[in-house]
């Protein structure tokens, strides 16, 4: 792992047109070219190079994929991963017989879809007439026992289906049970008369054919049912049947989009091919060779160091153990970190873990959360398909760390599912809480929880100057380094602040310490900060810059100066008291937890049980939840304010491993 | 009752990440984009219609996508009126009153279908939502009902008793069921008109504004469709038309009524209150589709432009005050629209039109 950005490099590479198929491929299955357009060079060099549309259109591609895609997805198969591509395999898409493949398998499976609704339709009916014989409501059935006396009972039956009702012969006997719905009365009158209708009078047979009916319209519905079930199965065969062809076609697709994604990077002479991107320079060699293997060593290769580009161009790669992935994805979701500064992931993880573990102390609960962890992470491990649920992938990830956390602070503060079952480490923290924390113990009152904070969040802070001034070292910018409200002149008055603090705390609240140095610090650190106001614009006129009106000059210095003042003495004073909130949750865990173990005793028995676990749950997901959004708020506000620009651009090279939804 | 801050901040709140996450969200491009119903059946898989997916896998119907629509629909409804109060979340009740009565609607065009006409509708009544949505109807009671007179029993404790009860059955085997559809619709919006007035003042000045538009619309899109397309007579069209708003008691109109139906032309009348709907504009080149088709196409295009208008008035409303019950009929809107939309290209897919047509016609 490298603490700082990866250090870059610009490459600018001309190949034979002819070898620039198999350039592409190499550089594909390498993955590590992010690629710049070439029209960003001096406009000399662009005048003699053309670009060529491409071939096929890459959205055609992609939508012939997405069709590729729907099937798959309605024959319940799992797409295929970039995991499956192979440059080898890359060739000229026949966008014909794709076409062809696919509307074939469209058409089989709409015809089965059609036949599937006139079986649910089918089943609609039986559900209905189910469902009335169910809630007895015999009234809007009609059934009737009876012969036919003319024509065939076959004809009858398909007659009646129009209606969605059986004819069903009794055993035994000539005679047949007709079910139709009463609203269908009136039509159905005049079939039966038509077909020589006999009612039957035999009070026996009617009351078998009630039983018969259910009997038989029970058969019919499970049957229609299976059928339906039956007719899925098979959309999902046929889509099964074709997913070694469909698959085949949407990585051809897919390494198609990719090959042509490189291509639109490309500009050509009358005979080479010129392209340029940006590549960590550890991988400069494996990018070289790749070319070089491609081009069949006909190529120009020319590297441009990022120290000669402007920083803002150069993109961002970052090198971070896979055990630190939950803390990059913090720091990639604020935002990227500029190119040769810090990658803070590492610091973040520790004061994350910190913060969460200092308002979430508690060995069991802690246990809890690192076994949702590791149960979540093998389910999703076992079932790579299944979708990100209420705990996602990375959720379970982050819990692994975030339970050993509060397993370590639980021992410290001696807290086992809010009980104190062994002696604490450090202080027990409930006790102190509670305010019986005996003479003995390291803390004894919520003031010293909350002083301890405190500190903790100056440490913090300090973290963050420290590191915003070896990003300004390395990035040559000694004059904010030393004069800016997060260089060492703030420091030194943050630092100032803080002794002053502590001294009107050890005073009693009494007094300010009144020692010589504090004014003529604080007066330089202040007139520093305003000379840099000037510095600047000296620097900027210096430069080439506009000369201003030397009255506008002092004014909006002075007036910025002023700002800077209020934000360092407000800033600091606010960002340092917003610890306090790590001693307010932690307050809140453990007086929950008090509380909830007195109900507990109070109700005594099962019911006292029922209570223990059920505040147990309680805190787990509503406290456990308020540490994690407050740990990374103050991660995000505090920490990250005061060094982290996020004004990188990410490093995304084009590859086979390339997102298609990210797609440049 | 609780101040406008109070009253509305959480559910705005949540409404506005809805309509945000709507805006952003490609559905209806996607599905038009769709080469067949398979394909935009997969667009929704991973949307918040991926019931709608999971009905279509399940029984390969667009009919029950439709009602798996629909049932979200009034799930929305109830949403919202859940986290209001007193008289807000009763105008929102009734909002989804409308949903009820064009339920009612169906189940009455079914049953008239099956006992007036003598049509075996076998299956169709189960694609009706017969759980209770605002009143106490026997929907199965009324779908087997084999009388006129036991259909009304079925709606006895509803509000709609005493319209349905007004009409006869010799009279609607005559005349249809427009005329009662029409009495339905109306008064619904006498009661919405009513219930509006309940509301706080700014409520009632941000329903009251999109009543006024909605009346307006509605009367215009009833002067186009029936006055000219369908040359109904002066006295029928009136009929039809709600009696409130600007519209209906214009000079305007009634002289546009007192022409023949044949010599009506609905673009004056329509510039009147929206100006910008040009002549050209609706009929565009249409040399190559039958005349009959293409008086269709430009009716379409009329109520198309009065729809945007709809649309951009509601579009207004996101931008007013935002402590007022104006977000949540916006809301409304939106997502009515949305899920017409899917459910009209879901059965453009079905038939197999192509995108270029849905398109022309949709959008």
């Amino acid at each position: 792992m490298n603490l700082f950005t990866k250090p870059m490099k610009l490459l600018t590479a001309v190949v034979l047109e002819l070898t620039s198929e198999a350039v592409v491929k190499e550089l594909l299955q390498l993955g590590a070219l992010d690629f710049v357009h070439i029209n960003k060079l001096d406009p000399k060099q662009m005048e003699k190079l053309s670009f060529r549309p491409s071939s096929i259109s890459r959205a055609m591609l992609q939508d012939i994929r997405h069709r590729v895609e729907a099937l798959l997805r309605q024959g319940h198969l799992p797409l295929p991963t970039s995991d499956t591509l192979d440059v080898k395999n890359l060739e000229r898409p026949d966008i014909d017989a794709y076409n062809r493949i696919l509307n074939e398998l469209t058409t089989s499976l709409l015809s089965l879809k059609d036949k599937q609704k006139e079986t649910n339709q089918l089943l609609m009916g039986f559900e209905e007439m189910q469902r009335y014989i169910k809630e007895e409501k015999d009234e809007y059935l009609d059934l009737r026992v009876g012969q036919v006396s003319r024509g065939k009972s076959d004809d009858l039956q398909e007659k009646l289906i129009a209606f969605g009702g059986i004819l069903e012969p009794i055993e035994d006997t000539d005679s047949f049970i007709s079910l139709t719905l009463h609203r269908d009365v009136s039509q159905v009158d005049p079939l039966l008369e038509k077909f020589g209708w006999l009612e039957s009078s035999d009070a026996q047979l009617q009351q078998r054919a009630n039983s018969l009916i259910k009997i038989k319209l029970e058969s019919e519905h499970q049957k229609v049912l299976k059928d339906r079930e039956e007719i899925e199965k098979q959309v999902d065969a046929i889509v099964a049947e074709q997913q070694s062809p469909l698959f085949a076609i949407w990585a051809n697709l897919r390494l198609n989009e990719l090959s042509d994604q490189i291509k639109s990077y490309f500009a050509y002479t009358r005979n080479t091919t010129l392209f340029s991107g940006w590549v960590p320079a550890d991988q400069a060699g494996a990018v070289e060779a790749a070319i070089n293997r491609g081009s069949g060593g006909q190529c120009v290769i020319e590297w441009t160091d990022a120290k000669e580009v402007p920083r803002q161009e150069v993109p961002v790669a970052v090198s971070t153990s896979k055990l630190l992935g939950p803390f990059q994805r913090m720091v990639n979701n604020y935002s990227t970190p500029e190119y040769g500064t810090i990658n803070p992931t590492i610091f973040v993880m520790i004061a994350y873990l910190l913060m969460f573990g200092l308002m979430f102390a508690d060995v069991g609960q802690g246990f809890v959360l690192l076994l949702i962890g590791i149960i979540g992470k093998s389910i999703y491990k076992k079932n790579p398909l299944k979708p990100d649920g209420m705990i996602s992938r990375n959720l379970t990830e982050l819990l692994l760390y975030l339970g050993a956390a509060a397993m370590v602070f639980g021992a410290l503060f001696g807290s086992y599912f809010g009980l104190g079952l062994f002696p604490a480490i450090w202080f027990n923290y409930e006790a102190v809480v509670a305010g019986e924390a005996g003479s003995s113990s390291l803390f004894t009152s919520v003031y010293q929880i909350l002083g301890l904070t405190l500190k903790f969040g100056m440490v913090i802070i300090y973290t963050g100057l420290l590191l915003n001034w070896i990003n300004l070292f390395r990035k040559r910018d000694f004059l904010n380094m030393i004069l800016d409200k997060n260089g060492i002149v703030g420091g030194v008055i943050f630092g100032t602040g803080i002794y002053i603090g502590f001294g009107y705390v050890g005073s009693g609240y009494k007094s300010f310490p009144s020692d010589a140095w504090i004014t003529p610090v604080m007066a330089t650190c202040l007139l520093l900060l305003l000379a840099r106001g000037f510095i600047n614009y000296y620097i900027k006129v210096k430069k080439g810059g506009e000369k201003g009106n030397p009255v506008g000059v002092i004014f909006e210095t002075t007036f910025e100066w002023l700002i800077d003042v209020l934000e360092i003495f407000i800033g600091y004073l606010s960002n340092t008291l917003s610890f306090m909130r790590v001693a307010g949750l932690g307050i809140a865990h453990a007086s929950l937890m008090q509380t909830f173990r007195d109900l507990g005793d109070t109700a005594g028995g099962v019911g006292g049980i029922v209570i223990f676990l059920l505040g147990n749950v309680l805190v787990i997901a509503l406290e456990g939840l308020s540490a994690g959004i407050q740990a990374l708020r103050l991660n995000y506000y505090e920490f990250f304010s005061r060094y982290f620009t996020g004004k990188g651009i990410a490093y995304e090279p084009v590859g086979l491993k390339t997102n298609p939804s990210v797609e440049r | 009752m609780s101040d406008p801050v109070e009253r509305y901040s959480f559910i705005n709140a949540k409404l506005r990440a809805k309509i945000g996450l709507m805006r952003e969200s490609k559905i209806i491009d996607e599905l038009l984009h769709a080469s067949s119903l398979v394909d935009a059946v997969a667009v929704l898989r991973d949307t918040k219609y991926h019931e709608v997916a999971q009905a279509f896998d399940r029984t390969g119907d667009v009919q029950q996508m439709e009602l798996v629509l629909l049932q979200m629909e009034i799930a929305m409804y109830r949403e919202v009126a859940k986290f209001l109060e007193g008289n807000s979340a009763t105008f929102v009740n009734h909002l989804l009153g409308k949903i009820e009565i064009d339920n009612l609607k169906n189940s009455i065009r079914l049953w008239y279908s099956s006992i007036i006409r003598q049509r075996p509708i076998r299956y169709r009544s189960e694609y009706l939502f017969k759980e209770k949505i605002l009143s106490p109807i026997d929907w199965t009671a009324l779908i087997n009902a084999t009388q006129w007179e036991t259909l009304v029993t079925s709606l006895k404790d509803s509000p709609y008793f005493s319209i349905i009860n007004s009409f006869q059955e010799q009279e609607l085997q005559e005349n249809g069921l427009f005329s009662m559809e029409t009495a339905l619709d109306r008064s619904w919006y006498e009661t919405l008109l009513e219930n509006q007035l309940t509301l706080s003042e700014t409520d009632r000045q941000a329903a009251s504004a999109i009543l006024a538009v909605e009346i307006d619309l509605r009367n215009l899109l009833m002067l186009v469709r029936y006055g000219w397309y369908h040359h109904m007579e002066a006295d029928k069209v009136r009929q039809l038309l709600l009696p409130w708003g600007r519209v209906v008691r214009s000079d305007e109109t009634a002289a546009y009524l007192a022409q023949s139906p044949q010599q009506r032309n609905p673009i004056s009348i329509i510039n009147r209150y929206y100006p910008g709907l040009e002549q050209e504009h609706i009929q565009e080149d249409r040399s190559h589709v039958h005349a009959e088709e293409a008086s269709i196409l430009e009716t379409l295009k009329i109520e198309e432009f009065l729809s945007d208008r709809r649309k951009a008035m509601y579009q207004r409303m996101l931008a007013s005050d935002p402590f007022t019950i104006g977000l949540s009929l916006a809301y409304f809107f939106l997502f009515k629209e949305e899920t017409s939309m899917i459910k009209a290209v879901l059965n453009g897919k079905y038939y197999g039109f192509e995108e270029a047509y849905l398109r022309g016609v949709l959008e």
